[in-house]
């Protein structure tokens, strides 16, 4: 993937005639599979050089900027029964991957099982995003980096980086080692869910908890076996008194990736104790995160009893130094003060607090 | 490796060959002469390429042509007859709301399919449908008073019928 800068000066319209957007390279491969074993086949047989094409929102600018590193799309548009959100049962919700943020968003099983997905889901990119954008390609997220999105034109004036295929990061230059960001919305609320992520691979399927998904490698976001996919995602069945909710800041509320999102959710007793409570932030690691040193904290007392200042403090203390490779020096204070909005969110004691 | 896909765009069916990297927004600039909806951003950032895509608006810019294969594909092109005005492009001229034009198509499609859907749209659903597409005149005011107007005229005209 060496700069082609005959390429990068194609122009416009010589790049339009030969049916290609700007910069984006020949080369590519599409298929369309029909089945997900026909898919799985299809991903396995590739390996490295293939990736699942789900809405494309985020593979198509990455192809674009030729960050793909991938030369066969594996559409999944045509594999049956993945777009469905139902009740397994009376109990938990089945979410197919290819269900799209708006049906996840606007969904009353989801509303009522998590609030918080319903929420993280309405605010990934613009509802035009979130009309092909789905779940399980937001889900499976890559990771982001201000050195890495960016146009090949941008790229050439450094060495490339770990996660385009070079030798150095320029971010974690003494450790050397890829810290880009993990920065999609919903997963800190399936996090908190409890929900787990059915995989279609190879040699069968198997279900894990949402965060065995994640490596925490900044180059390779997924644990996931050569071949596997995400084929459904399940939602347990909420216990009695539990609330959750979702805060996310971003430079412009409309449209962009979070700087920070941090999902909550609490037992409560009618006396607003909470018995038990998970937070999770995304945008801040290679990974979502839980925090369970602040799930500790509230977990048996009243919110109040905790004090705002004191469960900031326990929340930044958590999260640990952070890399600043998106220029972001407040992120630390910030997910502070969006745990505690986030928990009093999920508790309803939000009166009178900031709504983000 | 080229494809055949099958598209209907504003009602007409066509037949074009496509490479797999390229975008439903390429398609109808380039192959069929469409070029109401923009090249803006090229990044699914903006909204000038928006397009209603099987009855929701959506970034063609990011949809791949081989993808749309099968599809029912709306543009600004289609929202009125030849020479006529679609009572949201009306309101979107009558109240100002259009400086340089560049990222009017996609807001005219956005507001006609938030009016199809809620007639009676609060301006946070206004707001909330409009939030994809960028106006770098920065006219977003005059936007909303186009919208609101659009809506009152077009209940008005079902209430005639
Ligand atoms: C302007 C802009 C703003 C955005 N803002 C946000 C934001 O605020 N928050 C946010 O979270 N995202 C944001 N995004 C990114 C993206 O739109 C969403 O994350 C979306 O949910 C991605 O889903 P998709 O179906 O389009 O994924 P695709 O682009 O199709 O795929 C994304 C990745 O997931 C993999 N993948 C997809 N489906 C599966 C599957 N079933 N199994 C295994 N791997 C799979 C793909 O191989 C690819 O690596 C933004 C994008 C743009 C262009
Ligand atoms: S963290 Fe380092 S290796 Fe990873 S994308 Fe950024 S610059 Fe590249």
């Amino acid at each position: 993937m060496a700069p082609n800068p005959s390429r990068k000066r194609q122009s416009r319209r010589g790049a339009a005639q030969s049916g290609m957007s700007l910069s984006m390279e020949n080369g590519i491969h599409y298929h369309l599979p029909e089945t997900v074993s026909e898919a799985v086949g299809l991903l396995a047989r590739h390996g490295a050089a293939a990736r699942a094409l789900a809405g494309g929102t985020d593979l198509v600018p990455a192809l674009k900027l030729g960050i793909l590193g991938a030369r066969h799309l594996v559409s999944l548009r045509r594999v049956p029964g993945l777009r469905d959100i139902a009740l397994d049962g009376d109990r938990d919700v089945v979410i197919g991957a290819l269900a799209t943020l708006r049906a996840v968003a606007t969904s009353p099983l989801v509303e009522h099982a998590c609030a918080a997905l319903a929420e993280a889901a309405g605010r990934t990119g613009s509802p035009l995003l979130r009309n092909r954008g789905t779940l399980g390609g937001n889900v499976c997220l890559d990771t982001r980096c201000w050195y890495f999105n960016q146009s090949e034109a941008w790229r050439a004036s450094r060495d490339r980086c770990q996660k385009a295929g070079g030798a150095r990061c320029h971010v974690n230059e003494r450790e050397n080692r890829c810290v880009a960001l993990f920065s999609a919305d919903t997963p800190a609320a399936l996090m908190v869910a409890g929900a787990r992520v059915e995989l279609a691979g190879p040699s069968g399927m198997r279900w894990i908890g949402i965060e065995a998904l994640y490596s925490g490698e900044g180059r390779a976001p997924l644990a996931l076996a050569p071949g596997e996919i995400v084929t459904r995602i399940r939602i347990p069945k909420p216990l009695a008194g539990w609330r959750t909710a979702y805060v996310k800041h971003a430079v412009r509320e409309s449209i962009d990736f979070p700087i920070l999102g941090v999902a909550a959710g609490v037992e409560l007793a009618p006396d607003g104790t909470i018995h038990a409570a998970r937070v999770a932030v995304t945008g801040a690691r290679s990974a979502p995160v839980r925090l369970p040193e602040v799930e500790n904290a509230v977990g048996g007392r009243r919110l109040a009893d905790v004090g705002d200042g004191d469960l900031a403090r326990i929340a930044t203390r958590a999260l640990g130094p952070l890399f600043l490779s998106d220029a972001v020096p407040h992120k630390r204070l910030l997910a502070g003060l969006m745990t505690v909005d986030a928990l009093a969110r999920a508790a309803g004691e939000d009166s009178g607090r900031r709504r983000s | 490796m080229k494809r055949l896909i099958q598209l209907t765009v504003n009602g007409q069916a066509h037949d074009l060959v496509v490479t797999p990297v390229g975008t439903l927004l390429d398609v109808l600039r380039d192959d069929l002469g469409l070029t109401g909806a923009k090249r803006g951003c090229d990044l699914g950032a903006c909204g000038a390429c928006t397009v209603i895509l099987d009855g929701r608006p959506v970034n063609s810019c990011l949809t791949l042509a081989v993808e749309a294969d099968g599809s029912d594909v709306a543009t600004i092109e289609g929202v009125a007859a030849p020479g006529r005005l679609h009572p949201v492009q009306e309101a979107f001229a009558v109240h100002g709301a259009v400086q340089c034009g560049f990222c009017t198509p996609g807001m005219v499609l956005v507001t006609k399919s938030l009016l199809d859907e809620c007639p009676e749209p609060e301006d946070r659903q206004i707001r909330e449908a409009l939030s994809g597409n960028l106006c770098r005149c920065t006219g977003y005011v005059k936007v909303l008073d186009a919208v609101r107007a659009a809506a009152r005229r077009l209940r008005a005209r079902e209430g005639v019928r």
